[in-house]
C-alpha cells in the first residue's frame, strides 16, 4: 500500500478507532456522542471516494460554486424564518451532476455555511442529512427530471426528512439518551419549521429547476465534467 | 532565441467559425509583444492557443512550438509551470481565499518541496510589495491588488513565457498603470518574455518590441510600434483599430508629414514643436455661458455616509443638471461617485441636504414610479441588469411592464443596433454588446433622465466610440444623461458638461474645453501633449485640425 | 493578544480533542463542571464583556429548559419528588437534566472557542494533508461565498432602479429574490469554468502535489502537546481504573472522593483550564513587557499614558 492510500485511510480509521475504543473502554456511553461519530462516519466513505479520484479542476470549481451559492443564498433569505436553498441546490445537483455530487454538495453545504451560522455538534448530523438527500435525489434522477410533480414530491420529503432527523439531534443532545416523548415533542414544536423547510424546497426547486438545470447539463456535456459517476 | 513559435496556425470553433486563419510568427527570448484588433478580432483565441492547458476545443490546423518543442509533446509539468497565464477578470481567476494560498498554488500543484516553495513564495511576495496583504483574505483585496496577485501567483513559478489577456480591463486608470508598469518590469529587469493583449493601447504601445495586429482572425500587421503606427493609416485607412492607438500616434496619422511616429506624450509634444507653430494669438478662456434651460436633476447640499459611525462619502455635493446635457462626473476610483449616482438616483437618500428629480423629492414618489418614464440608471456591470435566458425575454419584461407593443422593443433593438443579439443569451455578448443590450433595456422605461455608471468599462475603443456616438443622438432628441466615469478620454468625446469629484464633493464643473485646459493632469493625452500650443484643444481631432491650420514652413522645420 | 491560537494546528486539534473526549464518555458531574468552566473562564478571554454576558444570558436559559424538561420526559429514577398527570418525576432525572444541560452548554463553549481559535486557514491546513482535493474545493466555496453575496445585492439593486420587483409586498419581494437568485446562479456556474481553466492552467491536477507549511512545528508547540499529553493520560488512565465512575439511574451514585479520583479531577482541571491559563499567562507578560518599555521611555516611572497606546 503506497503512503498517500495509506494516508486516506488514516481519518476514518482514527475516528472509527477512537468511537470504539470510548465504547470500550467507559460502559457509560453517551448516544449524543455516538450518534455523531456515526455521522461523521456515514460521511466519510464518499468523501473519502470523491477524494480519491482526484476530481478535475472543472468538477471541483463547479461544485464549489454550489456549495458557495447555497451559502449565500441562506443569507440573501435570511429575512425569511427558515428558508433556505441548500436542500434545492444540492437535489439539482444531484439530478445533473450524479449522486456522488449532490452528496458533495450537500455535506459540504452544511460546513461551509456553518462557517458563517456557527459550527457546532449539529454540523456532522446536517452534513449528513443534506449529503445524504443529495445522494438519493442522484439516484432517482430520472424521474425527478421527468416530471415536475416528482420533484415536488421530493421537495416536501427532503424538507419533512431533514426536520426529522434534525428533531434526533436535537433529542440525543438534550436527553443524552433517544426519548420518544422527547422525540415526539421535538417533532411537534418544529412543525412550523418543517412545513416552512419544505415549502421552500418546492419553491426553489419549481423556480430553479429550469433554467439551473439547463445550465449544469450544458456545463457537463460542453466541458465533459461529471462523466465517471454512479 | 526563439521561445516561441507559430508557423501557418489557424483555428476553428467547433461550429465552423473561423477564429485564426494562417498567423506566422516568432517570439524572441525577452521580446514585449503587444497583439491588439478589435474584439472578436481572435486575439483572446491566439493567446489561449499558446498555453495547452487553456487552448479551446476546436479544429487547429500549424505548428506551435515552445523552445523548439512541438506544444502537443510538451510534458504537462512544464507548459504548466513554464508558460504563465494572466486572464482578463481577477475575480474569475482567484482559486483560494487566502492570498498565501494563492500564491502558493502553482508551486503546490508542481509538488515543490516545502523549503523551495517558502523561499520562491518570500522571494515573490517581496517583490511585489504584498508583505503587508500576505496573510489576508482575496475579498479584502482591491481590484488591483487582485490582479496583481494573480500575476505574482504565475511568476511564482518562475514561467519562461508571461501571456496576459487584456489583464487591465478591470482595473481604474489608476490601478492599470501599476500594473502594466509591473509587467513592464517583469520583462526589463527580468528579460521575462510578455506577450500581451489591450484595449487601452496609450500606456503599452510605447513599452512594446513589437506590435501584431489582427483583423478578423488575420494578421494585419507586425512591426515595431512606431512602425505600426505609421503603417497602419496606409494598409486600411479606416480601420476601426486607429481610434485605439495612442493619441500622439493618432495625431501624427492625421498629419502628412515626413517624422518618426511618436508613441509617447512626450515624444508627441516635442513632435508638435517640430512641426507646428502655436496659435497667432491665445484665444481667450472661454465664457461660460448662462445656460437657461431647466434644471431636471438637482443635488443641494447633499450629505451622505453608510452607516453612522462611517465617515462621510458625500460632503454637501451640490450640482444643478439642465434638460438635454450630457453631464460627465469624473474622479478616481472609491472617490464616492458610484454612491453620489446612487443617492441622484434614488436608492440612496442623503441625511441631509436634498435631491430633486424634476424639483420633486426622490422619496416622494409613489413606488417605482420614479423609474417609469422618469430616471434610470444604468448600473457599472451591464451584467447585472439581466436575468433571463435570451436578450429578447429580457427587453420583454420592461414592455410588459411598461405596456408598450413589441414593436417598440424591436425599434429600440434597431436603434442600437443589436437587432442581430436578441436571442443570444447575454451573457455570450461581448463587453460592447452587454452595455448596449443593457442600455436597450433601461432606454424601454423611456426615461427623460439616464444616469450611466462607468459606461466605458471592459469595453473597447470602437464600442467606446459608438456608445458615444448613441448618447450624442439620445441627447438630440431631448434625453438628459448624467454619467460618472474616470474614462477622461470618453468624457472629452460626450460630454456637454465635466465635473470633478474629490472629498465628497463636486471640486469644479465646466465646459469640457475649459474644464480639460484648466486641469494639468486630469485631462486627455491630446491635451497635455498640445497644450503649449493649443490650450483649448483636447481631442486628437481638435489638435490635429488646429495643427493643419498652423504648419510650421519646411525650412523652419527642418532647422 | 492570541497567545494560545498561535500555537501549531494540529496540536490545537489534539488539544481539543483530548479535553472533550473524556467528558464525552464519562458521566461524571464534576468533569462536566470543570470542562464548563474552563470552556467559559476561555471564552471570557475572546470577547468583549458585553458580548459575554449576554451570551451567558442565553445559555443559562437554554440550560434551565432542558433541566426543567428532562424529568417531564425521562421518569428514571427510583426518587420521586412529585407526580404529575400520574406520571412521577424524580430526584435523578432532575438531576441528570442539570447534568445534560451542564454538557450541553460546555459542549457550545467550546464549539465556540473552537471556532474562534480553528480559522478556516487552520482547519484546511491540517485537511490538506490527508485530502488536498477536499480541502481545495471548501477554500474556493469559502472564496466565493461573500463574492456571491455582492453579486446578489448588486444585482438586486440594478433590478430595483428599473423598477422590478420594488412594489413592497412579500410576495413580489420574494419573487424578485428567487429570480435574482437563480440569475446568479446561473451567471456564477458559467465563471466556475472559467475558474476551473484557470486552476488547471495553475497545474491542478499533476501527480504528487505539495502543500505550502503556513504553519510550523516550534518548540512550544512540543511543550504545550507534551503537558496535553500528560494531563490527558492521566485522567484517562483513572477514569479506566474506575475511580471517576458515577451513575444517575437507578440511584445516585455519589462523587468518589478517592485520593486517585482527586488526582483525575485535578489533572482534568488543569487540562480544562490550560487554553485560559495560557492565554492570561501572554496577557501578563505583555503587560509586564509594555511597562518595562514605559518605564524606559519616561525614565523610570512606570504606568504613564505610553503603556495604553499599543493595545
Amino acid at each position: 500500500m503506497t503512503c498517500s492510500s495509506w494516508k486516506r485511510f488514516l481519518v476514518p480509521a482514527a475516528v472509527a478507532a477512537v468511537v470504539l475504543a470510548g465504547a470500550l473502554l467507559f460502559p457509560q456511553q453517551y448516544y449524543a456522542w455516538i450518534s455523531m461519530a456515526a455521522a461523521v462516519i456515514a460521511c466519510l466513505p464518499l468523501l473519502v471516494r470523491f477524494e480519491r479520484r482526484s476530481p478535475a479542476a472543472g468538477e471541483l470549481t463547479v461544485l464549489a460554486v454550489l456549495v458557495a451559492i447555497s451559502s449565500a443564498g441562506r443569507f440573501a433569505f435570511a429575512w425569511i424564518p427558515a428558508f433556505k436553498p441548500v436542500t434545492a441546490v444540492t437535489v439539482l445537483s444531484a439530478m445533473y451532476l450524479g449522486p456522488e455530487s449532490g452528496f458533495i454538495v450537500g455535506a459540504l453545504s452544511a460546513l461551509v455555511s456553518n462557517f458563517y451560522f456557527g459550527q457546532g455538534p449539529w454540523t456532522p448530523f446536517q452534513m449528513f442529512a443534506w449529503g445524504f438527500l443529495g445522494f438519493l435525489a442522484g439516484l432517482l434522477s430520472r424521474p425527478l427530471q421527468k416530471s415536475k410533480a416528482w420533484l415536488c414530491l421530493y421537495g416536501i420529503w427532503a424538507g419533512l426528512l431533514y426536520s426529522l432527523i434534525m428533531d434526533v439531534w436535537t433529542t440525543l443532545w438534550a436527553d443524552g439518551t433517544f426519548v420518544l416523548g422527547r422525540y415526539l415533542a421535538a417533532c411537534a414544536s418544529a412543525l412550523p419549521f418543517t412545513v416552512m423547510y419544505a415549502a421552500s424546497n418546492v419553491v426553489f426547486l419549481l423556480i430553479l429547476g429550469g433554467p439551473v438545470g439547463e445550465k449544469l447539463q450544458r456545463i457537463k456535456e460542453k466541458y465533459g465534467l461529471f462523466q465517471n459517476q454512479a | 532565441m526563439d521561445v516561441l513559435e507559430l508557423e501557418h496556425v489557424s483555428f476553428a470553433y467547433p461550429g465552423g467559425q473561423q477564429a485564426l486563419e494562417d498567423i506566422s510568427l516568432q517570439i524572441r527570448q525577452g521580446e514585449f509583444l503587444v497583439v491588439c484588433g478589435q474584439s472578436g478580432c481572435g486575439k483572446t483565441t491566439l493567446l489561449k492557443m499558446l498555453k495547452p492547458e487553456l487552448t479551446p476545443h476546436g479544429q487547429r490546423q500549424g505548428v506551435i512550438r515552445f523552445a523548439g518543442q512541438p506544444l502537443e509533446a510538451l510534458p504537462p509539468r512544464v507548459s504548466a509551470g513554464e508558460i504563465g497565464f494572466v486572464g482578463q477578470n481577477p475575480n474569475t481567476q482567484t482559486l483560494t481565499h487566502k492570498v498565501w494560498h494563492e500564491l502558493a498554488f502553482g508551486l503546490e500543484s508542481l509538488g515543490c518541496p516545502s523549503d523551495v516553495m517558502r523561499r520562491q513564495v518570500a522571494e515573490t511576495a517581496s517583490f511585489f510589495g504584498m508583505q503587508t496583504w500576505f496573510r489576508r483574505e482575496v475579498k479584502e483585496l482591491s481590484g488591483g491588488q487582485k490582479q496583481l496577485l494573480q500575476l505574482a501567483s504565475v511568476l511564482v513559478m518562475r514561467p519562461r513565457v508571461l501571456i496576459l489577456d487584456e489583464p487591465t480591463a478591470q482595473l481604474g486608470p489608476i490601478a492599470a498603470s501599476e500594473f502594466l508598469a509591473s509587467v513592464y518590469k517583469l520583462n526589463r529587469e527580468l528579460g521575462l518574455t510578455v506577450i500581451l493583449t489591450e484595449h487601452r493601447l496609450e500606456e503599452v504601445f510605447p513599452m512594446a518590441d513589437r506590435v501584431l495586429m489582427l483583423d478578423h482572425g488575420r494578421k494585419l500587421l507586425l512591426e515595431a510600434p512606431a512602425e505600426a503606427g505609421r503603417r497602419l493609416r496606409s494598409t486600411a485607412p479606416d480601420h476601426p483599430m486607429l481610434a485605439a492607438l495612442p493619441s500622439a500616434v493618432r495625431i501624427y496619422q492625421e498629419l502628412d508629414t515626413a517624422d518618426v511616429c511618436p508613441l509617447t506624450v512626450k515624444e508627441g509634444k516635442e513632435f508638435l514643436s517640430r512641426h507646428f507653430l502655436p496659435y497667432g494669438e491665445p484665444e481667450a478662456p472661454a465664457q461660460s455661458i448662462t445656460d437657461e434651460r431647466p434644471v431636471i436633476l438637482e443635488a443641494k447640499e447633499a450629505w451622505f455616509r453608510y452607516q453612522r459611525d462611517l465617515p462621510d462619502v458625500l460632503r454637501g455635493v451640490s450640482l444643478q443638471v439642465r434638460q438635454g446635457e450630457i453631464f460627465a462626473i469624473l474622479g478616481g476610483n472609491g472617490s464616492g461617485k458610484t454612491t453620489l449616482l446612487h443617492l441622484l438616483a434614488g436608492p440612496r437618500e442623503p441625511y441631509r441636504g436634498k435631491v430633486l428629480v424634476e424639483g420633486q423629492k426622490t422619496r416622494s414618489f409613489a413606488k417605482g414610479s420614479l423609474y417609469r418614464r422618469r430616471l434610470a440608471l444604468l448600473p457599472q456591470d451591464p451584467q447585472t441588469v439581466f436575468l433571463k435566458k435570451t436578450v429578447r425575454e429580457d427587453l420583454r419584461e420592461i414592455t410588459r411592464l411598461m405596456g408598450t407593443p413589441e414593436s417598440e422593443l424591436e425599434a429600440m433593438a434597431e436603434k442600437l443596433g443589436i437587432h442581430g443579439l436578441l436571442d443570444r443569451h447575454p451573457y455570450d455578448l461581448s463587453g460592447g454588446e452587454q452595455q448596449k443590450a443593457a442600455l436597450a433595456k433601461v432606454l424601454l422605461l423611456q426615461p427623460r433622465i439616464l444616469l450611466l455608471d462607468e459606461p466605458t468599462k471592459g469595453i473597447d475603443p470602437g464600442a467606446k466610440e459608438q456608445l458615444a456616438r448613441i448618447l450624442l443622438e439620445l441627447q438630440q432628441e431631448g434625453l438628459t444623461t448624467v454619467l460618472v466615469t474616470h474614462d477622461v478620454e470618453f468624457a472629452a468625446l460626450s460630454a456637454s458638461r465635466c465635473a470633478l469629484f474629490f472629498d465628497g464633493e463636486v471640486v469644479s464643473q465646466d465646459a469640457p474645453a475649459a474644464f480639460f485646459a484648466q486641469n494639468h493632469f486630469y485631462t486627455t493625452a491630446a491635451s497635455r501633449m498640445a497644450r503649449h500650443l493649443y490650450p483649448q484643444a483636447v481631442t486628437c481631432h481638435q489638435v490635429s485640425q488646429l495643427c493643419r491650420s498652423h504648419p510650421k514652413k519646411r525650412e523652419e522645420a527642418t532647422a | 493578544m492570541d497567545t494560545f491560537a498561535s500555537y501549531h494546528p494540529a496540536a490545537l486539534l489534539g488539544y481539543f480533542m483530548a479535553v472533550l473526549l473524556p467528558a464525552m464518555f464519562s458521566a461524571n458531574p464534576a468533569l462536566h463542571l470543570l470542562v464548563l468552566l474552563g470552556g467559559l473562564a476561555f471564552w471570557a478571554l475572546l470577547v468583549p464583556g458585553r458580548t459575554f454576558a449576554g451570551d451567558l444570558a442565553f445559555y443559562t436559559l437554554l440550560s434551565l429548559m432542558i433541566a426543567v424538561t428532562n424529568p417531564l420526559f425521562s421518569h428514571n429514577g427510583v426518587t420521586p419528588l412529585f407526580f404529575l398527570n400520574g406520571n412521577p418525576v424524580t430526584l435523578e432525572a432532575v438531576w441528570y437534566g442539570v447534568d445534560m444541560a451542564v454538557m450541553l452548554v460546555a459542549v457550545l463553549y467550546w464549539c465556540k472557542c473552537f471556532h474562534r481559535v480553528m480559522s478556516d486557514d487552520k482547519l484546511l491546513f491540517l485537511l490538506a494533508g490527508t485530502a488536498s482535493s477536499l480541502s481545495l474545493l471548501i477554500s474556493s466555496a469559502i472564496r466565493f461565498v461573500p463574492e456571491l453575496k455582492e453579486r446578489i445585492a448588486r444585482v438586486h439593486q440594478a433590478q430595483k432602479a428599473m423598477g422590478l420587483y420594488s412594489s413592497g409586498s412579500y410576495v413580489d419581494r420574494l419573487l424578485g429574490g428567487l429570480r435574482v437568485f437563480s440569475a446568479v446562479l446561473s451567471w456564477s456556474l458559467e465563471c466556475a469554468v472559467e475558474t476551473g481553466q484557470a486552476m488547471k492552467g495553475r497545474g491542478y491536477g499533476l501527480k504528487g502535489r505539495s502543500h505550502y507549511a503556513l504553519f510550523r512545528l516550534r518548540p512550544r508547540d512540543g511543550w504545550f502537546a507534551a503537558v496535553t499529553l500528560c494531563m490527558a493520560a492521566a485522567v484517562v488512565t483513572v477514569m479506566a481504573r474506575g475511580a471517576l465512575t458515577h451513575d444517575f439511574y437507578p440511584k445516585m451514585t455519589g462523587l468518589s472522593a478517592a485520593p486517585e479520583a482527586l488526582l483525575g479531577y485535578a489533572a482534568y482541571g488543569v487540562l480544562a483550564a490550560l487554553p485560559f491559563l495560557l492565554e492570561a499567562a501572554g496577557r501578563c507578560r505583555w503587560h509586564l513587557l509594555l511597562r518595562r518599555c514605559a518605564r524606559q521611555d519616561t525614565g523610570g516611572e512606570p504606568g504613564k499614558d505610553g503603556v495604553r497606546w499599543t493595545y
